[in-house]
């Protein structure tokens, strides 16, 4: 059922080089503080650093205790300690408590503070003026890129989406600059660069800059990554709203996957102790379905636990010499695939459990009817209840987050009903989540007598202004309008159904949502691509067809300068991003066609396990590979609870 | 040609003593130099002269003159020394001139007079006052060692990084010593002095008394010292005029010579060179000069004028009022072939060269000799490397000729050595000229490298020489030309009477875009010159926004800074900026300056909302940004108060907020809010538990658990709860007590808003399936179907 990739699609990258580079640079550090040491980590780091070193490396090079940064006073008796955060202002205050009542208690000890992935002025500020600075030293961990998986490669910074998109608070830019500079040192540089958002367009330019600044070294390299799209989170967040029904994605929406592992608790294990388990290619089992509709989950791992059944049973009449040969090499392997089977079986049960009851049919079925966009009143009604019977906080949230950017904004009043209902079902403070959400524009409200078009010369006038600041003033003041409808229709998001989708035969990306959408984000990249690869065909025909008709050399150049994401000028339009499609950075002649085949896709604000499903679906259609790069794994929980004020 | 060994003296069997003209003076002093104190650099470096000194009791009015001249007699620079009054001159490594005063102050001048700055020496120095002073190089750079009238020494090793050391004292030292000299050993610091018959090594740590080996007896005191160029060598002259040579750690005696004259001498300086076959002292009277050295006889030349000795690495120059010469041992591939009667294959090659321009066969047979000998490759090095100690031009070039002319019948012979020379002569050359004044001999230009010659030349501003040397040898561009532009265009901005348009134009044009030049380092020499304007002009070139911010800033152009660095995108920089900004304008203003610069309000908001709430509220209030300003209160009312009456307030003011911000709901929600919190308290008084921090739906199922249904009706009718909400909160929280007889009683009340089916799961939740049938019966005939499933009435 896995299906295989075609026999062109070329090899991934090695990325374990990241992670040793990660390693290297911290071991650096930390002899940087010779002698024992006592490490404090914060908590968002400790499973980042449990992939890039273990606790034996650490001890390895003086780690005497590990402490969690927590609000609570340090009980560690070393002469030297070592803080290992994210550049944060609450850590540098519990930094700077720390030193102080060390201070009061007449104590001097050593002090490091290494941030990572790197640090900024005002956590230095924050140490001047609680008056510690002088005593602690300060350093960098560039360690901004974790590779999950062969080909995920994720930043871990989840507060990256709030940050930006609601704060716009631009700081972390850098980060991912300085992310795809290393990138391109490492494997060489890449000659198609895309881009849709404004974000994308900062991060391209601060990298272009950083490129430029450190010339020479990647010029003469041949390129192994053909393209690099770049998708800021709120030109799609259709995509990310929606409930997942993929394996992976629904593990993740149930168990939460947390930095490539996920804690299965006793309802799993069907024991008393929950099992922390790894999600990556090399779990074979895992591998299989982890792209696969929920639906076909089940059948799949049964009847892998029949050939499992009969490769055992093979034992029976083997020989002395055959069963020394099958219990040395074959036993452990199947061993571990039982294992791993049973841990599956055991999540695959519990998710049936939660989610095939009654509610989740509707639940979906009410999704479905939203991006299709019909039955609305009833879909509202249907959310209104959920807030009512208080199902779950988050989950209301998101369906009406849902509701308003596929109908662009909830009618008026509807609007201040469903927020009404929702404040007197979860809380007051909820008054600053839709704050946010509006500013945002996740959730708004229909402006009486705001046509489409009166919406659309607003924010292209705005577009044409070239000073940024404006346009950051847009994004808070007029709520994004986000045309679901017109993309959805434009881009063929809503597949036609003639008769029943057959979801283990899938026919485009949209099994990953049950056959009912095509995820917005995917199709726009499978657009270009497929733009890309037709006018390839054109400019330089297939040798048989060379003779017959040469194309004027003229017309040929006229094409290959329409590199942009053109064609799409309609989508553009509607996505309201303004900026995108950059320029070519190197000619392309350099690049094998291999690489061309090879894309690296960069989502700002993060990406969910159902589009990661749904490229690795395109790539294997069309022979490419792709390659994430995500600021963090993201689903509609996290990002609703971004959005959140919660009391504290 | 026959002549020219002419100026060739022997001294002893070996070696040969040459002495000719670098320039002929024109440099029209009006006093003798006698008159005057003198430094002159090494390496062909400038002459400072400081006329009218205070030592000869003159008109004490008349202020003296400094006067720079470069080593051909042009005049550099003229001032009118208005300080006090001047004990030494003397050269840094760095081309600094150095003049020590009697106090003890050390004032430091550029090579075009331009005062640089000044040090003292110490308290002692000032109280004592100076008596004599030496400037020395080592490998640190120049020191300056003072000799005080106290009779004591102090001295540092490098006045560019000034430590001052005070050498301990000498015991029984009561008049100065009749001769001393600044000694560098080991990277140490020393002073060699003479008192009487006795010498005494001062260093750090202790005085001690030395003898020199093998110094003839009789002597009663030491006139003169010399140390070599490299601090290897040393010489004494004593009062019987006899002259020891030895080395510098006194451990070895090189040779002596005993001149008969008793006469104490003006100069004594070495001249020998890197493996010199022969170490020789030049020692200058009044009007005789003399060459001594491991030979019984020496070399005497007559001075005609008032003279000058300079110690160089490899000879001694000598200046006086009308010329400037340079006197050397030959060095050995000279000799060789031009020494009268050679038959060094270099001299051969020469003369066959010389054969084949006359068209004579005897090239051949000169050629044939040298091969059958098989030297014709030392025979073109020999001409190479004596091609390069020749100071003439037609010199250089019959010697490279004839080294060409071998080099044809060689197969394989490395083309690099001849190529390296020309272009080094080339170099040579042009620096010599009289225009340019610096005359370095090939040893000495090999020893200073390239770099530093540039330096040099850029310290003399001869731009544009500098940048043709650079593009001759092809050297990097970010080595060469782009450093000699950048250090021109810091020159260039130094001349305030070009308009500041004219001069950014200029640096531009000149500059373009060419690698490794920092405008922005441009920009920060126009503003330490006070061109603020210029200064920003220029920073308009620079392309890295980055870089501009930190000097704007400096010149207090922090609004701009802050644009760019925005422009920048690196947001530590436009929080630096900011903090700038909040220290530097006053509250409202910097809120103003937030105002147009939204990605640096964010950022700044970002920072108070973690660090300084107090200033997030100030920052929304001076915005009119009443709907955050009212979300701020929201906030403030559930994290920062405990009090209700203090909640309740803060919801009014965020009320309040919220109708200036025209939000009726929010507003609305929050006075609603204030009510239920009041209402809560009441129940919590009342009826005890907690209610405080519930929701509206929470409270009300709190109040039907608890059996206060009344209480929960009048709740739902004030806060206008829907119809639908309080169904469904019923229904659940009178199945979570299995109050299924209330439950019956509700249902009937009135038609469910909801339907029936909710009733029947709820119940079949409970596992009550009793009490589910009840209400299977009455569910709409749509969902009968589901009720009836889920009862489990299949039938």
């Amino acid at each position: 059922m896995a299906f295989p990739h075609r026999p062109d699609a070329p090899e991934l990258p090695d990325f374990s080089m990241l992670k040793r580079l990660a390693r290297d640079q911290l071991i650096y550090l930390l002899e940087q503080l010779p002698g024992k040491k006592d490490l404090f980590i914060e908590a968002d780091l400790m499973s980042p650093l449990d992939r890039i070193a273990n606790v034996s490396i650490l001890k390895q090079h003086e780690v005497d205790k590990l402490y969690k940064v927590e609000n609570k006073p340090a009980l560690s008796s070393n002469e030297q300690l070592c803080f290992l955060v994210r550049p944060r202002i609450k850590n540098m205050r519990y930094v700077a408590s720390l030193v102080n009542a060390d201070k009061l208690a007449g104590r001097t000890r050593k002090y490091k503070v290494i941030f990572s992935p790197q640090k900024f002025h005002a956590c230095e500020m924050v140490l001047e003026e609680e008056g510690v600075f002088g005593d602690v030293s300060c350093d960098e961990w560039a360690f901004s890129l974790l590779p999950l998986d062969v080909d995920l490669l994720s930043m871990e910074l989840p507060e990256f989406f709030r940050d930006y998109f609601l704060e716009g608070d631009q700081r972390w830019i850098n980060t991912v600059a300085q992310a795809l500079h290393l990138l391109s040192t490492l494997y060489g540089p890449f000659p198609n660069c895309y881009g849709i958002g404004r974000c994308s367009k900062m991060s391209y330019e601060l990298w272009r800059k950083l490129e430029e600044e450190e010339d020479g070294e990647t010029k003469g390299r041949r390129p192994e990554i053909g393209h690099i799209f770049l998708l800021d989170r709120d030109v799609d967040f259709v995509t990310a709203l929606c409930s997942q029904v993929v394996y992976e994605g629904l593990v993740d929406d149930t168990f939460r996957i947390k930095c490539g592992s996920v804690d299965f608790g006793p309802e799993v294990t069907s024991s008393d102790r929950s099992l922390k388990v790894l999600l990556n290619a090399e779990d074979k089992v895992f591998s299989e379905i982890r792209n696969e509709h929920f639906s076909n989950v089940f059948g799949f791992l049964s009847q892998k636990a029949r050939n499992l059944q009969a490769q055992y049973d093979r034992r029976r009449g083997m020989d002395i010499k055959q069963m020394k040969n099958f219990v040395s090499q074959e036993l452990k392997g199947l061993k571990q695939e039982h294992r791993l089977l049973s841990v599956h079986i055991g999540a695959c049960e519990s998710i049936m459990k939660k989610k095939t009851k009654q509610d989740f049919q509707e639940l979906i079925k009410t999704e479905h009817a939203l991006l299709e966009g019909f039955n609305i009143r009833e879909s509202t009604s249907y959310i209104e209840e959920h807030i009512d019977r208080q199902v779950s906080p988050i989950e209301s949230l998101r369906l009406m987050c849902l509701l308003s950017i596929t109908e662009n904004g909830l009618i008026p009043k509807d609007y201040r009903s469903l927020k009404t209902q929702y404040l007197q079902s979860y809380g007051p403070e909820h008054l600053l989540t839709f704050s946010n959400l509006r500013r945002a524009g996740l959730l708004t409200e229909q402006a009486p007598g705001d046509t489409l078009t009166a919406v659309e010369s607003k924010v292209s006038k705005l577009v044409t202004d070239k000073a940024a600041g404006k346009i950051t003033d847009a994004f808070s003041s007029l709520a994004k309008k986000s045309n679901f409808r017109a993309l959805s229709k434009k881009l063929n998001l809503i597949p036609r159904v003639d008769g029943e989708y057959d979801l283990k035969v899938p026919r485009d990306m949209a099994y990953v949502f049950s056959g009912a959408y095509v995820p917005l984000s995917c199709r726009l990249i499978e657009q270009e691509l497929t733009r890309r690869d037709s006018l390839a065909a054109a400019t330089f025909p297939s040798s048989a067809g060379q003779s017959l008709r040469l194309e004027p050399p003229a017309r040929a150049s006229q094409v290959l300068e329409r590199r942009s994401w053109q064609g799409l000028d309609e989508v553009v339009r509607l996505l309201n991003c303004g900026e995108l499609a950059f320029t070519d950075m190197t000619k392309e002649d350099k690049a094998s066609s291999e690489s061309l085949r090879l894309i690296l896709v960069v989502f700002l604000g993060g990406c969910t396990f159902s589009e990661i499903s749904a490229l690795r679906f395109l790539g294997r259609e069309k022979g490419y590979r792709f390659i994430f790069l995500t600021t963090a794994v993201t689903n509609s929980a996290r990002l609703m609870e971004a959005m959140s004020e919660v009391k504290a | 040609m026959d002549c020219y060994t002419a100026n060739w003296n022997p001294l002893g069997d070996s070696a040969f003593y040459r002495k000719y003209e670098l320039y002929s003076m024109d440099w029209d002093l009006k006093e003798e130099l006698r008159d005057c104190l003198v430094a002159a650099a090494p390496y062909g470096g400038p002459i400072a002269l400081l006329r009218n000194p205070w030592r000869k009791e003159k008109a004490a009015s008349v202020r003296p003159v400094l006067e720079i001249y470069s080593a051909s007699g042009l005049p550099l620079a003229s001032l009118l020394w208005k300080s006090g009054p001047v004990v030494s001159l003397g050269w840094s490594a760095e081309e600094e001139l150095l003049c020590v005063q009697e106090d003890g102050v050390v004032l430091v001048y550029g090579l075009h007079g331009d005062f640089r700055r000044h040090f003292s020496m110490g308290n002692e120095v000032l109280q004592n006052r100076v008596l004599d002073a030496r400037i020395f190089h080592t490998e640190f750079g120049s020191g300056v060692a003072i000799l005080t009238g106290a009779h004591r020494f102090t001295l540092s090793a490098n006045v560019g990084d000034l430590k001052l050391r005070r050498m301990p004292e000498v015991p029984g030292l009561q008049s100065a010593p009749s001769c001393w000299t600044a000694l560098c050993q080991d990277r140490v610091a020393h002073i060699l002095l003479a008192v009487g018959p006795d010498l005494y090594l001062l260093d750090h740590a202790a005085c001690s008394a030395v003898t020199p080996p093998g110094l003839a007896p009789g002597v009663s005191s030491f006139l003169q010292m010399a140390v070599s160029f490299t601090y290897r060598h040393l010489a004494l002259f004593t009062d019987t005029g006899y002259i020891w040579m030895g080395t510098a750690s006194l451990k070895e005696k090189l040779c002596e010579f005993n001149c008969n004259i008793r006469a104490p001498p003006k100069q004594m300086v070495w001249c020998s060179r890197p493996r010199s076959k022969e170490r020789a002292v030049v020692v200058a009277w009044e009007r005789r000069l003399m060459v001594v050295g491991d030979a019984p006889e020496s070399i005497q030349f007559v001075l005609d004028e008032d003279s000058y000795l300079v110690p160089e690495l490899d000879g001694v120059r000598i200046f006086s009022r009308s010329t400037h010469e340079f006197l050397h041992e030959v060095p050995v591939a000279s000799e060789e072939i031009f020494k009268i009667a050679s038959m060094a294959p270099g001299a051969l090659l020469l003369e066959a060269q010389k054969e084949y321009e006359k068209e004579s066969q005897k090239a051949d047979e000169y050629l044939r000799e040298i091969q059958e000998l098989g030297q014709l490759t030392q025979a073109v090095q020999q001409c190479i490397e004596a091609a390069g100690h020749e100071h003439r031009p037609d010199m250089q070039k019959s010697l490279l000729r004839a080294a060409s002319f071998g080099k044809c019948f060689l197969d394989r012979f490395p083309p690099d050595s001849f190529v390296r020379m020309c272009q080094d002569l080339r170099v040579l050359n042009a620096i010599r000229d009289y225009h340019i004044g610096i005359p370095l001999t090939y040893s000495q230009y090999k020893q200073l490298t390239i770099q530093v010659l540039l330096d040099r030349l850029v310290l003399r501003r001869l731009y544009p020489l500098a940048i043709q040397i650079c593009e001759y040898l092809r050297l990097p561009e970010v080595q060469g030309v782009s450093r000699i532009l950048a250090h021109w265009a810091c020159y260039k901005v130094q001349q305030k009477d070009v308009s500041d348009e004219d001069v950014a134009r200029a640096i531009n044009q000149k500059l373009g875009d060419t690698p490794g030049v920092s405008y922005s380092d441009i920009a920060a020499r126009a503003y330490g010159c006070g061109r603020t304007e210029l200064a920003i002009k220029l920073l308009e070139y620079e392309p890295r926004s980055g870089e501009q911010v930190p000097l704007l800033l400096k010149m207090k152009r922090s609004k701009l800074a802050l644009s760019k660095a925005i422009e920048s995108g690196d947001t530590d920089l436009v929080f630096t900026v900011l903090l700038h900004l909040k220290n530097e304008l006053n509250r409202g203003d910097f809120f103003m300056t937030l105002r147009n610069q939204p990605m640096a309000l964010s950022l700044y908001r970002q920072f108070c909302k973690h660090q300084e709430l107090e200033t997030l509220k100030d920052l929304y209030n001076q915005d009119d940004n009443h709907q955050e300003l009212g979300s701020f209160h929201v906030r403030a009312s559930y994290a920062a108060e405990e009090r209700i009456e203090g909640r309740v307030a803060a919801l009014q003011t965020a009320a309040d907020a919220f109708y200036k911000a025209k939000n009726e709901f929010a507003a609305k929600a929050t006075e609603d809010q204030m009510r239920l919190l009041r209402l809560q308290r009441r129940l919590e008084d009342e009826l005890g538990g907690r209610f405080v921090d519930l929701s509206l739906h929470d409270t009300v199922t709190t109040l039907v658990l608890g059996g206060h249904s009344k209480r929960a009706e009048q709740l739902a009718r004030d806060f206008r709860i829907p119809d639908k909400r309080l169904w469904w909160l019923k229904l659940t929280a009178l199945a979570d007590l299995e109050d299924w007889e209330e439950l019956e009683k509700f249902s009937k009340s009135k038609k469910s808003p909801i339907g029936y089916l909710p009733f029947v799961e709820i119940c079949m939740k409970q596992h009550n399936k009793y009490e589910a049938k009840k209400y299977a019966s009455r569910v709409g005939p749509e969902q009968k179907v589901k009720a009836l499933l889920l009862v489990g009435c299949v039938s």
